[in-house]
């Protein structure tokens, strides 16, 4: 360990931790560079002990519900900034790409003065995730095997073919035409007597889906080590199969199998060195052609009859017997059905059309050298780390064409039979070629080193200090340019007698994007510590009573999109064409934007405050931090000060130059709680922790607003906007007299939903929008979470709830916004008619686009408050007296419930997932052995 | 700053063996500012490019402004001049603003002007004044083309007062003043003629190879020789602006200037008639009428044969041949593929007369409502498919009545079938297969002959009646005798109801009939949106403007198998007398307070 030791000595850097984690840290967290002590950090800080979390919770995933176990976490942003950036050791990579189980620890950097260090690319925050390593002691073995079933926590409804029908006779009403289907149409499909003939098609039967689907994992971590060497392995495989039991689809499989290692070496007394090491193989394999989620909200039950039983054609229907002679593809007895106008479906797609299969490959591999130079000045050590990853990923697929046929029914004595078919010219077409595409090749190139220094002088004065250099760049294919970060750093912090501390960091950062001149700035920040407990509170119930503030200015190019944008250029533009004869085609020549030089780097300019305590020798301890900060200089082109036609589309021209305006504020608190206590055989804990934040769009270009109450400044930044519905039009004479909303369509009519006209003009049209509330972009505004273990012997029950309140949303799906040839969905039931005016519950149906009625407004609003059940674990270890003198030296096993329960006002809506596969509950067991 | 340098250097140390691009330094892209590019020829032409990419005419020649008139309506009531005639158009929603793209191929045209002298085309004076003054004359001509644009769907009455467009004669750049106040439509028309006289000057009357002989005076003056000039204003250059087509433009401004509409800008039917005259007069007047014109689009062998130095008679400018289906995929009927996106209204079918030549209201025609589509004029059959008529290369039937067993018929199946029960015929070819995906020539007509024909006619009649002659090309009744013969009208008969109203010498109902008979030729490329508007005026708009669009439900009596036929509405057309001029751009009106809006628009 000595190399975390140095690290851990040479940094007593202003950085905190949250008290939330899962079990007590027993001395360092991985911070920016480094470890940090836990009591004396800075604020800004959280982190989760994952190695010992899993043993109490499986997850299959390490994103899962993160914000159940630390404060200022939301799920999706660390203090509602978006795009944090995820470091795995360090080194920028894909969250996706590490297994929970070889994590050791997840820190969460929120505060400015936590990732001042990283330069640009980490100005939003950093989730640094530290996978484990091996220990000092004999070859340890672990295994692990875990199985599970998901099942559909809820599939949307949709109407069968004959309510359809009659729904959409009353649409053509509803628009002033004739029904569609007649009364002996609807008879014979409500008969349900030939299904083929009238086809009624449901997506959600077990002709199509399984109730559940399995995922199985096996790991083994292989670890240990001597003085001079330690190691750590990780292999890993698991096997996650469909929903669908059809066709192709029922060989449908995601599977990924991996090796992680690394190794740490103490080269001689002043020289150790790691080396890190990750491969995974990733294959997910699926159907070619169409989604069935999708289709399964957009293919209407009354179209067609996908498979058609061959015993249906008449005997003497010839033709139509030389063309099932010849296709290939009878399943089941049954024919692929189509129509002109639907030559193919998603069913025919599965039996027919080919599969696919995704693969993807990843190959990780980092390197880290540690000098302890005590020799030349005490305290004095030097680190370096280098990383090379890369990651490949293609489809190869078979896709085949399929003849699909038109029957023509007739009655034969009450019995129907096929006359004849038509394939309206579709062909069988079996290429035989594996075709290749979507290949991508990415790499990442990370480096840095730093000199740090650490020493006490006269036990009372700490100091330390850091100079850094850190760097990494990105390449993927296809984009021409690179995504990079570089910076320098420099740190020094002093405390005395660990009760006073001050820290100021700073970055220099460095971006190619903009003009020469203008590509350096320097981030400062600076915290400062008080442990209140070492002045006052000796000897009392009070352990730790830490307060601690920070201000900073965090310089970053996250936000200027692209390079040269400060440069004003003309070029010729490749996607358009000019001619003037046959043959001719050249690019013309176009302006694609106005200079401007003076384009910089966007500003993080934060304040905080934390505040944490430990009391009852720990038994209770809290972190609460307050934070307030302003996102300045975001990039816009700069529209509303040029007339529009500075620039157009085609060709791409454009003479506005990019500016730095915008001003984003958010302000916040976040929190954790947790309690714990041990009797006897019984141990109980508890952590509640939390995140409140508001947003503000403090700057914006509203030129081209008139209206005080349409501009966007001063407005949440995630604000939707919307109309105030006034519920239906009544009748007519209802619409004649109401404010025109021709601008949203040119077909209003009684039934259809009525808006206020907020500015008085006698028009409904975009102007009338108002804040509705917040869409919850980056994370309920206020997120809660739970966590609870309670032990008694060798039984441990582990529970995760989560919560989140105070975001909307809007029913703009097709599974609510239904109007010409969609499917028609559960809800048109309630659609408004004169006779069920008074208790609609759904606008009148239309055949046309519904564009007066599905616009965002008050009356599709919901509210996304709900609280979760995320996780009920129990874990039975056997005892260890089993296993004295055995191979086997441990053995524990649990059953695990994943996402258990939902309570919401709107659970309905929020457990729905429409054009996709449905979200699932996970029930789950699994066993380690350790040798 | 210095040591930053030198830090970062060693950080580039670290990365040696990465490329280092975007990591300190941008890699490089190709890129210059104005003068840079410049010093490459193809560059600097590639400025005028910009305008030629951006012509204001519609994309593969697809009907657009006409599906907010009378004469079609779209099968998909997302569509954008759907959305505009049933209620939606504003200044801040207006499919047909040409504020953007106008203006900004202004900006380029005048880039053209500005550097024109500046760039070394050829090493040679002589050569290089000849690419200079193409390139000048086809930016003068543009700069007018664009203008007129900008005016036919901006310009408007500001307090009552006719006003047009902001004039924009040299380029702009971040700091010039865009807050500009709007002149008089009169002294818009007067730019752009300016222009355009400036154009023809440095443009010869048509592109092509000359010979020795016929060198233009002013280039043998500073040394230029034949082959000189055949390189800048060679066969190669043919279809680039030309004077010609400045010719074309100043008949089709001086046209709208003179009507109802625009009458306050003081310029005259007879300016509008000698303009007119003015093209007219490079074909021999009457004589020069392309006795195929009518069917241009489909002309199988010339479309085959096309080539850049022969330009069918009935074309002055046209977009080059495009071998593609995409106006049948969109307009087909669904039995065939197609997605019978445009539907010719039956205020359109009615429009055209007898094959004896009376209108269907005539007490003379012999229209029948029961038959109402035997022995009408051949041109209802060529531009709308009508039920029962065949389509597509296969010659398929298509029934659009009710009574049809597929989603040809009326209302069948949503945004596929027609919603009028008529399809598309003109601008389509009849011999293409969606099913296999065959693709033909086709070609955009920019501007026609018949047009100016028409442009003649109509301003004729306005300036000296039915039968009077000032242009030299003949009399309205003449030019409109010659197109109704060549749709095959009255082929024997001598046209009766046309000669009678110019025997009568009747203006107004020789006005109504060239109105009429414009409709019917320049069906579906874009102008009786623009049309129906000059033809009005805020007080007196023309009852077609807000006329609903019909349909025809065409069913079968159960017992004798006989059509029943029934008028149906379709959609309304909701204008109103503000809505004969398009509004200015709602965001600029917010961002500059001396741009006045039109009257009734906000």
């Amino acid at each position: 360990m000595k190399k975390t030791i140095l690290i851990a000595l040479a940094m007593v850097i202003g950085c905190g931790y949250g008290y939330a984690q899962d079990e007590q840290f027993k001395d360092t967290i991985p911070v920016m560079f480094g470890n940090s002590v836990l009591n004396e950090t800075l604020g800004g800080v959280s982190a989760i002990n994952m190695e010992a979390l899993t043993e109490k919770n499986y997850n299959t995933y390490a994103g899962d519900n993160l914000q159940g176990y630390v404060g200022g976490y939301n799920g999706n942003s660390l203090w509602g900034l978006d795009d944090a950036l995820v470091l795995i050791d360090g080194v920028p990579r894909d969250i996706n790409n590490v297994k929970p189980d070889e994590i050791a620890t997840i820190t969460f950097l929120k505060g400015a003065q936590a990732v001042v260090l990283y330069g640009s690319s980490g100005a939003k925050g950093v989730i640094l995730i530290t996978t484990k390593r091996g220990k000092e002691g004999a070859l340890k073995i672990d295994v692990r095997a875990n199985t599970g079933w998901n099942f559909a926590k809820s599939f949307p409804e949709y109407l069968g073919s004959a309510e359809y029908m009659s729904a959409y006779n009353q649409a053509r009403v509803n628009d002033g035409l004739s029904p569609l289907y007649s009364d002996n149409d609807l008879y014979n499909y409500s008969s349900g007597i030939n299904p083929y003939r009238y086809p009624n098609v449901n997506f959600y039967t077990s002709d199509y889906i399984k109730k559940s689907f399995n995922r199985s994992e096996i790991t083994a971590e292989l670890s240990g080590g001597s003085k001079y060497a330690k190691y750590y392995a990780n292999v890993g495989f698991y096997r996650q199969g469909d929903m669908l039991n059809f066709g192709e689809a029922e060989n449908d499989y995601t599977q990924r199998f991996n090796v992680r290692g690394n190794v740490d070496l103490n080269l001689n007394d002043w020289i150790t060195a790691a080396v890190d090491a990750n491969v995974s193989f990733y294959d997910q394999k699926t159907p070619a052609g169409a989604n069935f989620w999708e289709a399964a909200a957009t293919f209407r039950p009354n179209r067609v009859s996908p498979l058609i039983p061959v015993d249906y054609i008449d005997p003497n229907a010839i033709g139509a017997w030389n063309m099932i002679n010849e296709t290939d593809n009878i399943f089941g007895g049954c024919f692929l059905g189509g129509t002109l106008l639907d030559k193919t479906n998603v069913f025919a797609d599965f039996y027919a059309a080919g599969k696919s299969k995704w693969t993807s490959r990843q190959f990780q591999f980092d390197t880290t050298l540690n000098f302890d130079l005590s020799k030349i000045t005490k305290g004095l050590s030097f680190h370096t780390q280098f990383g090379l990853d890369y990651r490949t990923s293609y489809t190869t697929s078979f896709n085949n064409e399929y003849a699909s046929y038109e029957p023509t029914w007739a009655n034969y004595q009450g019995r129907d039979v096929i006359v004849a078919l038509n394939n309206n010219e579709t062909l069988d077409k079996k290429s035989g070629i594996q075709n290749v595409s979507g290949s991508t090749d990415d790499q990442v190139i990370s480096f840095n080193a730093h000199l740090d220094y650490n020493r006490t002088f006269n036990e009372d004065h700490n100091v330390s200090a850091m100079v850094l250099a850190n760097g990494y760049q990105l390449s993927e294919s296809g984009e021409y340019h690179k995504i990079s970060n570089a910076n320098l750093g420099v740190m020094a912090a002093y405390n005395y007698q660990n009760r006073y501390f001050a820290n100021f960091s700073g970055a220099i950062v460095h971006s190619a994007r903009l003009a020469e001149g203008h590509r350096e700035a320097f981030s400062p920040s600076l915290s400062l510590g008080w442990n209140i407990a070492k002045d006052f509170l000796q000897d009392t119930a009070v352990d730790l009573l830490m307060l601690s503030a920070s201000g900073s200015i965090l310089n970053t190019d996250y936000g200027i999109d692209e390079f040269y944008m400060h440069k004003g250029t003309f070029t010729q533009d490749k996607n358009t064409w000019w001619g003037w004869r046959e043959g001719v085609a050249n690019n013309p020549t176009i302006s694609e934007r106005g200079a401007n030089e003076d384009l910089t780097f966007l500003k993080r300019k934060e304040f905080s405050i934390n505040l944490k305590g430990s009391f009852w020798n720990q038994m209770l301890t809290a972190d609460v931090s307050f934070f307030t900060n302003m996102m300045d200089g975001g990039v816009i082109s700069a529209t509303s000060m040029y007339p529009i036609y500075f620039k157009t589309y085609y060709p791409n021209s454009s003479f506005i130059p990019y500016m730095n305006y915008n001003r984003d504020t958010r302000t916040g608190v976040d929190f954790s709680v947790n309690f714990q206590k041990k009797w006897d055989d019984f141990y109980f804990k508890a952590g509640i922790n939390g995140t409140y934040y508001t947003t503000n769009a403090n700057r914006r270009d509203d030129t081209e607003i008139a209206d005080a109450y349409q501009k966007r400044e001063g407005h949440a930044i995630d604000a939707i906007w919307g109309y105030e519905c006034l519920g239906y039009f009544k009748d007519a004479d209802d619409v004649a007299n109401s404010p025109s909303q021709n601008a949203l369509s040119g077909n209003v009519k009684p039934g259809d939903l009525k808006y206020k006209d907020q500015n008085n003009d006698g028009i409904i049209d975009s102007k009338d929008q108002i804040d509705l509330g917040k869409g919850a972009w980056y994370g309920s505004p206020l997120t809660l979470g739970l966590n609870i273990t309670a032990k008694y012997k060798n039984f441990t029950l582990f529970l995760l709830a989560t919560g989140g309140f105070g975001g909307k949303a809007v029913k703009n799906n097709s599974y609510w916004w239904i109007d010409g040839d969609d499917k028609y969905s559960a809800v048109v039931r309630g659609a408004w008619t004169p006779e069920t005016a008074s208790t609609a519950t759904y606008p009148r149906l239309t055949t046309g686009d519904g564009s007066n009625n599905f616009q965002n407004s008050t009356y599709w609003l919901y509210k996304t408050d709900r609280f979760d059940l995320a996780k009920v674990q129990l874990t039975y270890d056997f005892p260890t007296e089993w296993f004295t003198n055995k191979w086997v030296s441990g053995m524990s096993a649990f059953v695990n419930g994943s996402n258990l329960l939902t309570i919401a006002k709107e659970k309905d809506i929020l457990e729905m997932n429409v054009g996709s596969a449905p979200q699932t509950r996970f029930y789950s067991l699994g066993v380690k052995v350790s040798f | 700053m210095k040591k930053i340098k030198i830090m970062t250097m060693v950080i580039a140390v670290g990365l040696c063996f990465a490329a280092c691009d975007d990591m300190f330094e941008p890699a490089i892209e190709n890129q210059g500012d104005l003068e840079t590019r410049l010093k490459e020829p193809s560059y600097a032409q590639g400025l005028i490019g910009s305008a030629y990419a951006s012509l204001p005419y519609s994309y593969q020649g697809a009907p657009t402004s006409d599906l907010a008139t009378d004469d079609a309506v779209h099968n998909d009531p997302a569509d954008n001049y759907a959305r505009m005639a049933t209620g939606s158009w504003a200044s801040n929603n207006d499919p047909l603003s040409q504020w953007t793209d106008r203006y900004a191929a202004i900006q380029y045209t005048n880039l053209m002007l500005e550097s024109a002298d500046k760039v070394k085309w050829a090493d040679s004076l002589a050569l290089r004044t000849m690419f200079a003054d193409h390139f000048k004359g086809e930016a003068y001509g543009m700069r007018a083309l664009q203008m007129f644009y900008l005016l036919r769907a901006h310009a408007g009455l500001v307090g009552g007062e006719l006003l047009g467009v902001p004039i924009h004669e040299a380029s702009e750049d971040g700091a010039s003043n865009f807050n500009v106040e709007r002149p008089s439509y009169s002294d818009c028309v007067a730019f752009m003629l300016a222009d355009l006289d400036k154009a023809m000057e440095l443009l010869p009357f048509e592109d092509g190879n000359i010979t020795a002989e016929q060198l233009p005076e002013k280039y043998k003056k500073i040394g230029g020789v034949v082959d000189q000039y055949n390189r800048a204003f060679g066969d190669h250059m043919i279809g680039r602006v030309n004077g010609k087509i400045c010719e074309a433009l100043k008949s089709q401004i001086l046209l709208y200037a003179a009507s109802p509409a625009y009458a306050k800008s003081g310029y005259t039917w007879e300016q509008a008639a000698q303009a007119a005259a003015a093209v007219l007069k490079h074909i021999g007047g009457i004589n020069g009428l392309d006795p195929n014109g009518h069917t241009y689009y489909c002309n199988k062998d010339e479309l085959k044969n096309l080539t850049a130095v022969k330009d069918p008679k009935e074309i002055i400018w046209r977009g080059d041949v495009q071998n593609i289906n995409t106006l049948e995929s969109d307009n087909y009927p669904p039995s065939i593929l197609g997605n019978g996106r445009v539907n010719p209204t039956q205020n359109f079918v009615d429009a055209f007369p007898m094959l004896n030549g009376y209108p269907i209201s005539d007490n003379n025609s012999g229209y029948d409502p029961k038959n109402p589509y035997v022995g009408r004029d051949p041109r209802l059959a060529l531009y709308v498919v009508l039920n029962e008529s065949t389509q597509g290369s296969e010659g398929k039937t298509i029934v659009t009545g009710v009574y049809g067993d597929n989603a040809d018929a009326l209302n069948r199946e949503n945004k596929k079938s027609t919603r009028t029960g008529y399809y598309l015929r003109k601008l389509l070819r009849d011999d293409i297969n969606l099913n296999t995906g065959t693709n033909q020539n086709h070609y955009v007509a920019r501007i026609r002959y018949t047009e100016i024909f028409l442009n003649y006619a109509e301003a004729c009649n306005e300036a000296y009646g039915p039968t009077g002659e000032q242009g030299g090309c003949g009399s309205a009744y003449q030019v409109i005798k010659k197109i109704r013969e060549r749709a095959g009208i009255c082929a024997n008969t001598n046209d009766p109801y046309l000669k009678d109203i110019a025997d009568a010498n009747d203006k107004a109902k020789m006005r109504e009939l060239i109105r009429n008979e414009r409709r019917i030729e320049l069906c579906f490329e874009g102008h009786r949106f623009y049309d129906l508007r000059r033809w009005s005026t805020t007080e007196n708009i023309l009852p077609e403007l807000t006329a609903t669009a019909g349909g025809m439900e065409i069913s079968k009596d159960a017992s004798s198998g006989a059509l029943i036929y029934k008028k149906i509405e379709v959609d309304p057309r909701a204008y109103t007398g503000t809505s004969i001029y398009g509004p200015i751009p709602y965001s600029e009106i917010m961002k500059f307070g001396n741009l006045k809006q039109n009257d009734g628009w906000r």
